[in-house]
């Protein structure tokens, strides 16, 4: 695992990511000292453009886009590494049962997983928040109902791969449990793959909760980019400057976890570790 | 958007309009064109944008804002209304009110013809009002409570009897509120079933030409219209463009001539007063007073008490709501009635006023004798404020009305539903704190403080009535005394008391007297001819050519 983080580490561009990813965690933390108000505080004079006496400018209310953009990082973060969990922990249980039991319980749950694959993500992931009522938790559980399928898929291809392998027979041979096989064997064995496509979940977490928060099914209470772009959508073309930055922390923050999944990916994945 | 013809010849003909128009203006017109300029010109197209699409044109079944704009083009009313709002003959040439006020005569007009060429007759009126209005008209309840038949003496000779007297009937008889339809049509058929629901037949300057779903609407000039000469316009067409940005491009290219019902958005408007083909007007609307609103619902405490509400009322700023939220269309509310009922004598700002300059200290002292003081987060108690979700300018009130309520110590927490969860929660649970609803008052303060505020109209599970709970038998006795008030100074005084009860007891929280707005095109001439603006006959609109 540490050669691989080294190999990681030769890669820039996955670098490059992590310095984005980086300077994200170090707002989340420092935003209670730079912007101690809440976000939502009308702050100053409406539309106010960039570059005055506040750096990215005011929404329609006279909100600071700053403050408003600091706090939604903590809310994309909070989502999307929430939601992956969530769904690392349902698509790993999933995909672990049926990739080791194999027969009749491979078959149920895989086709329960494919049934979850064929409903469009983004739609069933709005259907659930509106039946729950829109709130952060409610839109952790919509994204993770609608991302858990590939990683259940994942983890039981690597299951199946592995259970042929001797030091699982031979596990099972010496009389461990089904748990301790399941648990201290194989899945710390698939735990690269696991973390590389999970990586890349984060992503596209944090564009669903952009997402439902645009179309107004994020939680109203709490702040967050799509929030910010829908409220600035209707003067876009009066005052760019509150749909572009929160748009532009979206397009950093999911191009950095994607090339920190990539990096991933290849240095943890066997067969590319030649290139 | 491949195969609709109608509509491709109509940008044609506009795109070859301008170079025209351009090549005359060069030519001889500057020496005597401008006069002639406001002679109305025969012919032509015009296009407007309603917002959104109808689901259906059964104007007399159900009151959408969306219906009128194409539905006064084809069914008239027995009334129009001139800027004062006083009646003007229409179907019916004269009326007179029986001395006791429970019967109206009308005298209806001759030579009128409906578009299937049936002849018009006060049976028409008698079926119209009494077997579909009062039977299916949303609004029958209210309007017509007290009609309880209509008289037919002579073909041209209506009696519409009352128990009660009805004066605010006087103000309901235009085809927006009390359309004229053909007997001959719906008789012995299922009225909401009717062929002619979404193929509407009328006596107005406009006859249905075709429906295409998703596109729009054409209406085609009533050559037998009975205003000599009129109207001016060949076709009319009703266009649904759901991208709001759309909409104002249709608008800014020329394509679309009109587009009332602020169905642009009030963020695009600023940059649409710069364009010099456009203008816009706020007339039009006189006689469809709205307001938002904050219901508090009673039944949870502390919104019992009345300085609770008042408090409330006295920690917002409404210029705030207004500049930011409204983009500056409308005024603050002073009372539970629109002041566009000052033009008819019977709004007052003479009432406990909450927009005063110590409004916060006021609303502090309140609280805190009301017995609810701050805890150690500053906050006095917390409560749920249900978003409105007929559109996002509602969230960015709520959000302000957070920040608002905060700073008197009432911690807000906002839940945004979708529409139907939204309704029943509000509507048939009751299960709210604070909602904030936009109230369309009608043509009389009897439609909008009636439903509102009597005892009567706490009616579980019906939308848009007394969810506040509010109860108090002296205010019921006012406005039922008022309902039935023939003389309309007395009424007036009658009105004003209930308003000044109103604002003293405080069930709602009246927030902004909304302004709506028209755009259109400068080619487009007298389009607004009265009060009720984009819901009356465009039959004197024309275009420059």
């Amino acid at each position: 695992m540490w050669q691989g983080f080294a190999r990681f580490a030769r890669n820039r561009m996955a670098l490059f990511g992590a310095a984005v990813l980086l300077c994200l965690l170090l707002l989340v933390v420092l935003t209670p000292v730079i912007y101690p108000d809440d976000p939502f505080k009308l702050a100053g004079p409406a539309l106010q453009p960039p570059g005055g006496s506040f750096l990215l400018g005011t929404d329609t209310l006279g909100r600071d886009v700053a403050a408003e953009i600091a706090y939604g990082a903590r809310t994309s973060l909070i989502v999307g590494v929430g939601a992956t969990l969530a769904a690392i922990v349902i698509g790993a249980v999933a995909g672990g049962v049926a990739g080791y039991y194999r027969g009749m319980t491979e078959t149920v749950l895989m086709r329960i997983t494919e049934f979850f694959q064929t409903i469009p993500a983004f739609i069933f992931a709005l259907l659930i928040v509106a039946i729950l009522s829109p709130s952060v938790s409610s839109e952790i559980i919509a994204i993770a109902a609608v991302s858990w399928p590939s990683i259940a898929r994942l983890v039981r291809g690597e299951f199946v791969s592995l259970g042929g392998r001797e030091f699982v027979q031979a596990c099972a041979g010496l009389g461990a449990s089904d748990a301790r096989i399941i648990f201290n064997h194989m899945l710390p064995n698939c735990a690269s793959s696991i973390i590389a496509v999970g990586s890349l979940l984060i992503g596209t977490a944090i564009l669903l909760e952009a997402g439902l928060a645009f179309l107004g099914l994020g939680d109203p209470n709490v702040m967050s980019w799509g929030l910010i772009i829908s409220a600035g959508r209707a003067v876009l073309r009066s005052a760019w400057w509150i749909c572009t930055f929160p748009g532009v922390a979206i397009l950093l923050t999911v191009l950095g976890i994607n090339l920190i999944g990539d990096g991933l990916n290849e240095a943890l994945n066997p067969r590319l570790r030649e290139r | 958007m491949v195969d609709h013809p109608p509509l491709n010849k109509i940008s044609r003909r506009t795109a070859l309009a301008l170079p025209l128009g351009l090549a005359a203006l060069s030519g001889t017109i500057f020496s005597n064109g401008f006069a002639k300029a406001d002679e109305p010109v025969r012919g032509g197209t015009m296009v407007m944008i309603v917002q959104p699409e109808p689901s259906t044109l059964a104007h007399y079944a159900v009151t959408a804002g969306n219906i009128p704009p194409i539905a006064t083009q084809i069914y008239e009313g027995l009334v129009t209304y001139d800027w004062d709002q006083n009646p003007q003959p229409n179907l019916a040439t004269s009326w007179e009110t029986a001395p006791d006020g429970k019967s109206i005569t009308f005298k209806l007009r001759e030579g009128v013809v409906f578009h299937n060429g049936k002849r018009f007759t006060s049976a028409d009126v008698q079926f119209s009002v009494m077997e579909i209005l009062k039977k299916y008209h949303p609004f029958a309840p209210l309007l017509l409570a007290e009609l309880t038949g209509v008289d037919t003496p002579d073909e041209m000779t209506a009696v519409l009897r009352l128990a009660n007297p009805a004066p605010y009937l006087m103000k309901g008889l235009a085809g927006r509120d009390l359309p004229i339809m053909c007997k001959s049509v719906f008789e012995g058929t299922q009225i909401l079933q009717n062929a002619s629901a979404n193929k509407p037949i009328g006596t107005g300057p406009f006859k249905f030409g075709q429906w295409d779903r998703g596109q729009f609407v054409r209406l085609d000039r009533n050559d037998k219209y009975w205003k000599p000469g009129l109207p001016y316009l060949d076709h009319i067409i009703a266009r649904f463009i759901p991208d709001a940005a759309t909409r104002s491009a249709a608008l800014e290219t020329g394509e679309a001539h009109f587009a009332g019902y602020s169905a642009v958005n009030y963020a695009d408007l600023a940059r649409m007063k710069t364009n010099p083909i456009l203008d816009t007007t706020m007339k039009g609307y006189e006689m469809t007073p709205a307001l938002s609103v904050l219901e508090l619902n009673a039944k949870h405490p502390p919104l019992d008490k009345k300085e609770v509400r008042q408090a409330i009322a006295y920690a917002i700023d409404r210029k705030v709501i207004l500049r930011d939220v409204m983009y500056g269309y409308g005024k603050p509310a002073t009372g539970p009635l629109s002041s566009l009922f000052k033009t008819v004598g019977f709004y007052t700002d003479d009432v406990r006023k909450y927009d005063v300059p110590d409004r916060l200290d006021i609303a502090n002292k309140l609280l805190d004798g009301a017995g609810l003081p701050r805890g150690a987060n500053g906050m006095r108690f917390g409560m749920h404020l249900e978003v409105n979700s007929f559109g996002e300018q509602w969230l960015r009130q709520a959000e302000y009305l957070k920040q608002a309520l905060a700073i008197v110590g009432i911690d807000l927490t906002l839940r945004s539903e979708d529409t139907a969860t939204w309704l029943r929660r509000v509507y048939t649970d009751y299960d709210y704190d604070i909602n904030e609803p936009f109230l369309s008052q009608g043509v009389d303060p009897v439609y909008g403080l009636n439903k509102q505020y009597l005892t009567s109209q706490i009616r579980k599970g019906v939308t848009f009535v007394n969810d506040s709970f509010y109860a108090n038998p002296e205010f019921d006795g006012i406005l039922n005394e008022a309902m039935r008030e023939q003389d309309h100074d007395k009424r007036a005084v009658l009105y004003k008391k209930a308003q000044q009860i109103l604002a003293e007891d405080c069930p709602l929280v009246w927030l902004i007297d909304v302004q709506y707005v028209s755009v259109f095109n400068r080619k487009l001439r007298d389009h607004t001819t009265g009060p009720l603006g984009t819901q009356q006959a465009f039959e004197r609109a024309w275009l420059e050519t």
